[in-house]
């Protein structure tokens, strides 16, 4: 919104301060100016002259070298190019230094070999017409050496733009009445507030006992709060006065006629919106405030068909809506040139439903807008006298039939707010000393009124400031602490005493995991989008399954919950193998899944892939994948795959699962991840040629678990270990788990452990060499014992199937 | 007496001068011999020649019990380190002369030393942390040294704990300013159906944090959150935040300033000036805006900075009443603060990150950058 100080300086004497601190200062008590704009001051620095005589430029024929005064000493030259040089007359002459509202800055050049000092302007360099031919030429008496803001008797002006967004809960800023009173209590100046009982009163001498010709009904629950109606006859509509036309500018609307220029002036200048009718382009003798029960289209002011939907609220005639509630009025009941007689409209409505109606519509107007934060109904009849003020100063023959004509609810009903503060709770909540008398004067700048009651407050909020901004005393401490500067505030640290804290468990496996998935699996952590879209689920060819759905998402893309990790990683997989023969990558996120219950379900899930265009890295990830649960003292227990009891990370139906390459993950009896490869149908589809290998974990098990290191001290051992090898033979197709499996059959107190010591292929037949350690920690262990021991193990080698060779 | 006789004297000088000069030659004689050979055997027999029982220092050493006691205490230890230096001498020679085999046969067996993964074609050579992961335990790290907890909640939530119990009731203009992600048609459902939707905010953790325990406490709640936006170079729809509050009595807002303070020069790793204007925020009254000033110029204002010297940086306040009431907890006996911070946009100030959506595009190019090692 864009503020003219030269307006408020209307209602309050802003001190002479530099921009800069004018605009800092509001943006730290108020809201945020985005941009200052000074206008005027090159007006300042332009001065009448008076041609002397010209000459033809020596080298260019369409240039004339003129000679002017500016005083009776003073004479200059410039190079100029306007056709309408004469002698005698005066002109607009910008020095050397002037910068124009064009932005041109003037400095000392030649022009073909020419000095020129300067320039003289047309209308449109200074800044007064869009398009213009030749030199201005003013009045032969201007006063030669009088500066254009004089002449003009016009004044500089500072334009403050200030963000909306942040004006958001003050509706009484949006017009510089309200503005004047922000400024008078930031820059303790006194508000000059000329709207009085004794105003209203004058003004109202103005009504007649004539019945009014037009009537205000409301038609049952509407939009509306509060409704005035006044009818004026013998209006003249026509051009607006030049103070008019420079203030709506300044605030960036361009002059119509005179009588839409005063509703939008007093919109701009206090904040409430209003709307004037050609009076007799209403049929019937009153305006009705309805919601409509059917879908209508309506032409609004901007010549655009809306359509209206059943519960939009209208203001009607007979024949059906004149304007659109708190939004735009209607095309076809507008003022125009021919206007003679008005009514003037000046309402209250509903915020949540002016905003429903302009959102749908995708029309926001100046009017919408302020409706949309909550206006005060007690300031509607201020409106509709200063808008009669306005017209009959404009228009002095137009006079007022009848008088105001009201629809809507008591407003003497509206209660007042009090609310109760201390000056020792404003101190504490703001850290701040501050005085009683400063704490008063604040309040009263606003607006607030106090009556003191003991060390207590009762502070009456004004009822344009308490339709919603201002609700409680944490609201009242804001305005204390927003206008004496929170720069003023001293940092403190507080009192309070601090209990340890600590991250959760679940933080710190979080944070291991990445540890120990960057150092030992080398690997890069990624981060990729909770959602997905049906298309990537069914390239993963996904099984079905219902995912949540968001109801207004952006894309196709992005419309799903993830339900598992799995396709999101073969995602990354596919977007990598471009650019990379072999890669690893981790990413701790959520899956989703439905919850007949809370709605929805997340787990925190670990995926680590391992792709290698040559190398299968099956066991690589094994190894990880074991390393990494055993150092978060998991104990985990890698099982086959077993359809009976499934496991839920991995849907037993995906074709995505390798048949072989397959480990489910138990801990504690649970399924709580696994480590598979990608099938090479699957692998097709994403385009990627190789091996994929997949590790999956819920972390989300181990929320409140908190895993103890068991690891004990032991003596060291005091007696020799001893250790056997022998070689078994075994099919093509066997494990060397198979092999060991075997071994674990034997309960010998002295064995300790059972590997492979070497593996080695023929003739369709594996042979392993195993190795088994013995220990006795008691005593040295006799031949005999080791004997017994050995043939235990060759035998239950042996009884599995795997014969000595 | 003796020792006075001039004679005797000037004999024993010049018998000692003689010997002396014997024991020189040995040694020279000894180390040129020494030097000419290569094999083990000849250094062996070299060493018997001279220190061998006939060898010739043998002799000399047996010689000594002939001479007077001046002699003998004058030649005697020169004689025996002649000894133990040829004995020393001889050893280091066979030793060298053994390395000399053995790295013979260690240059059968060389490995290329200059092999190392970084210059293999196929090795796995590197990994790393996300740079949010990076930033993210940087700034809880501060946060917990300075006694706050460290909280997350569900993605997914319900209307209540995004919008309701932060003061946010249903037609208030935020809940359009937050482009929310929603399960359920807002419009078409019925008002006592619970609504879902994604998180547009950690705040969601305020209300869970707060319920879940008794003031005074201090939590930090850092997460992804979820906006309707259209992606581009600085806008995502999935971006992470992170949302804190401090409870207590009597805790002012220059608690506040105080603590942001403190904790802004542990992220930026320097003084920040700060400054407060007031900013609207639902959850919050009053509620502010809060400034730095502009890191690349110091505050003397820059293209960065839009010329003002401040850069704003986070959204903070004292925690509305009513948001303390939702969760469970007096606003007469209590208040506190609450700010926000983005953290993606800490990220991309850290590193220079130009695009936002690098952030989850999963593309290891991008990944690779933040190596570990
Ligand atoms: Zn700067």
């Amino acid at each position: 919104m864009l503020i003219s100080i030269d307006w408020i300086r209307d209602f309050t004497d802003v001190p002479n301060l530099p921009a800069k601190d004018i605009y800092s200062r509001f943006t730290l008590a108020t809201a945020e100016v985005e941009d200052v704009v000074t206008i005027g001051e090159h007006l300042e620095k332009i001065v009448v002259a008076e041609i002397l005589s010209f000459e033809k430029h020596p080298e260019a024929d369409k240039l004339n070298l003129v000679t002017f005064k500016i005083s009776e000493t003073d004479i200059r030259k410039v190079v100029c190019g306007a056709n309408n040089v004469k002698v005698g007359i005066r002109i607009p002459y910008a020095p050397l230094g002037v910068k124009l509202p064009n932005g041109l800055l003037l400095e000392a050049k030649k022009i073909r070999g020419v000095l020129s000092e300067g320039m003289l302007c047309s209308e449109e360099e200074l800044g007064f017409a869009e398009e213009s031919e030749g030199i201005m030429e003013l009045s032969q008496d201007a006063p030669i050496g009088m500066n254009m803001l004089t002449y003009f008797k016009m004044k500089k002006d500072t334009i403050l733009d200030i963000d909306n967004k942040s004006l958001t809960h003050r509706p009484d800023l949006w017009g510089h009445f309200g503005m004047a009173r922000e400024f008078g209590a930031i820059f303790e100046t006194p508000l000059k507030n000329k709207f009085t009982k004794e105003w209203a009163t004058g003004l109202k001498k103005h009504f007649t006992l004539d019945s009014s010709p037009i009537k205000v009904r409301l038609d049952g629950e509407s939009a509306a709060l509060a409704y005035f109606g006044l009818s004026l006859s013998n209006v003249v509509v026509g051009e607006s006065p030049e103070w008019l036309k420079v203030r709506l500018k300044a605030c960036g609307l361009r002059s119509i006629n005179n009588i839409v220029d005063v509703s939008n002036y007093v919109m701009l200048e206090l904040g409430m919106p209003l709307h004037i009718f050609d009076r007799d382009l209403i049929n019937g003798n009153e305006v009705v405030i309805k919601r409509l029960t059917a879908e209508t289209v309506f032409k609004t002011l901007d010549e655009v068909d809306r359509k209206l939907e059943v519960g939009d609220t209208v203001i009607s005639d007979t024949k059906g809506p004149l304007v659109l509630a708190g939004i735009m009025g209607g095309l076809h009941s507008g003022v125009s040139p021919a206007t003679k007689n008005v009514f003037i409209e000046v309402a209250n409505w509903k915020a949540a439903l002016v905003r429903r109606t302009s959102t749908r519509l995708g029309l926001r107007s100046d009017s919408s807008q302020r409706f949309e934060k909550t206006l005060d109904s007690k300031l509607c009849e201020r409106t509709m006298l200063r808008t009669l003020e306005l017209i009959l100063e404009l228009c002095p023959g137009a006079k007022v039939v009848g008088g105001l004509e009201y629809g809507g609810m008591d407003l003497s009903l509206i209660p007042t707010l009090k609310i109760k503060t201390s000056l020792k709770k404003i101190q504490t909540v703001l850290g701040l000393d501050l005085s009683e008398e400063k704490l008063l004067s604040i309040f009263h700048a606003l607006d607030f009124q106090t009556e003191k009651n003991n060390s207590e407050f009762f502070v009456t909020v004004p009822s344009y400031r308490s339709t919603k901004d201002v609700e409680q005393e944490s609201d009242l401490i804001e305005e204390i602490g927003r206008i004496i500067g929170y720069d003023n505030i001293t940092p403190k640290s507080p009192q309070d005493i601090i209990a340890p804290v600590k991250l959760t468990e679940l933080q710190k496996i979080q944070r291991r995991v990445r540890d120990f998935m960057v150092l030992q699996g080398k690997s890069f952590e990624v981060m990729s989008y909770p959602l997905i879209g049906d298309t990537l689920l069914k390239h993963c060819s996904w099984p079905h399954s219902t995912s949540l759905k968001l109801v207004n998402s952006l894309s196709q893309e992005h419309d799903l919950m993830r339900p598992s990790l799995i396709p999101s990683l073969l995602e990354v997989c596919e977007k990598n193998i471009k650019h990379h023969d072999r890669f690893r990558f981790f990413e701790i996120g959520r899956a989703y899944q439905e919850d007949a219950k809370n709605f929805s379900k997340e787990s925190l899930h670990l995926g680590a892939v391992f792709v290698d265009k040559d190398k299968n890295p099956f066991i690589d990830l094994m190894n990880v994948a074991t390393n990494l649960l055993t150092s978060l003292n998991l104990s985990p227990e890698f099982v086959e795959m077993n359809t009976k009891f499934e496991n839920a990370l991995v849907p037993s139906e995906w074709i995505g699962i390798h048949p072989f390459e397959y480990q489910n993950i138990r801990v504690m009896g649970k399924f709580a991840g696994a480590v598979f490869s990608v099938h090479p149908l699957v692998l097709r589809n994403l385009k990627i040629k190789g091996h994929v290998t997949v590790f999956l974990f819920d972390l989300s098990l181990f929320t409140n678990y908190s895993a103890k290191d068991k690891t004990k001290y032991k003596p060291l051992n005091k007696f020799p270990i001893s250790t056997f090898d022998w070689t078994v033979v075994a099919g093509a197709d066997s494990l060397a788990s198979e092999v060991l499996n075997a071994c674990k059959k034997v309960k010998l107190k002295e064995l300790r452990d059972v590997q492979i010591l070497d593996v080695f292929e023929s003739e369709n037949k594996k042979f392993f060499t195993l190795r088994a350690t013995l220990l006795d920690e008691a005593q040295t262990m006799t031949s005999e014992v080791l004997k017994s021991a050995e043939s235990a193990l060759v035998d239950a080698t042996s009884k599995a199937g795997f014969n000595l060779k | 007496m003796k020792i006075f006789c001039p004679y005797k004297v000037k004999n024993i000088y010049e018998a000692v001068i003689n010997m002396t000069h014997d024991l020189e030659k040995i040694k020279h004689d000894f180390l040129t011999k020494l030097h000419s050979l290569t094999k083990e055997a000849d250094i062996l027999n070299l060493k018997s020649e001279f220190t061998g029982k006939t060898g010739v220092v043998s002799e000399l050493l047996k010689s000594l019990k002939d001479m007077n006691p001046e002699e003998r205490k004058s030649f005697g230890p020169k004689a025996n380190e002649l000894k133990d230096f040829i004995t020393e001498q001889c050893s280091l020679f066979l030793a060298k002369i053994e390395i000399e085999e053995i790295n013979k046969k260690l240059a059968l067996d060389r490995i290329d030393i200059s092999m190392t993964e970084n210059i293999q074609a196929k090795s796995i050579k590197s990994g790393g942390y996300h740079p949010r992961t990076i930033i993210q335990q940087e700034i809880e790290d501060i946060f917990l040294s300075m006694g706050f907890d460290v909280l997350d909640g569900p993605h997914i939530e319900d209307e209540f704990h995004n919008f309701e119990a932060l003061n946010i009731p249903a037609d208030h203009p935020a809940r359009d300013m937050q482009d929310t992600f929603w399960f359920h048609d807002p419009q078409k459902t019925p008002k006592e159906t619970k609504k879902y939707l994604l998180r547009t905010h950690t705040s969601n953790i305020q209300v869970r944090g707060m319920l879940s325990r008794k003031p005074p406490f201090r939590f930090i709640a850092p997460g992804v959150v979820f906006r309707s936006e259209r992606t581009d170079a600085s806008h995502e729809m999935v971006f992470t935040q992170l949302e804190g509050m401090m409870v207590g009595k009597d805790i002012s807002v220059s608690n506040l300033i105080y603590f942001m303070k403190t904790i802004l020069k542990e992220i930026f790793k320097r003084d920040v000036e700060v400054r407060l204007r007031p900013g609207f925020f639902p959850f919050v009254e009053p509620g502010f805006e809060l400034d730095i000033s502009c890191l690349i110029c110091g505050g003397k204002g820059c293209s960065v900075c839009k010329q003002i010297g401040w850069v704003e940086l986070l959204p903070c306040g004292m925690i509305h009443p009513n948001v303390l009431k939702a969760g469970g907890i007096d606003p007469e006996e209590y208040n506190g603060f609450a700010f926000g911070l983005g953290l993606d946009r800490l990220v991309m100030m850290r590193y220079g990150i130009d695009d936002i959506r690098h952030l989850q595009s999963g593309d290891l190019r991008f990944n690779s950058q933040f190596k570990l090692f």
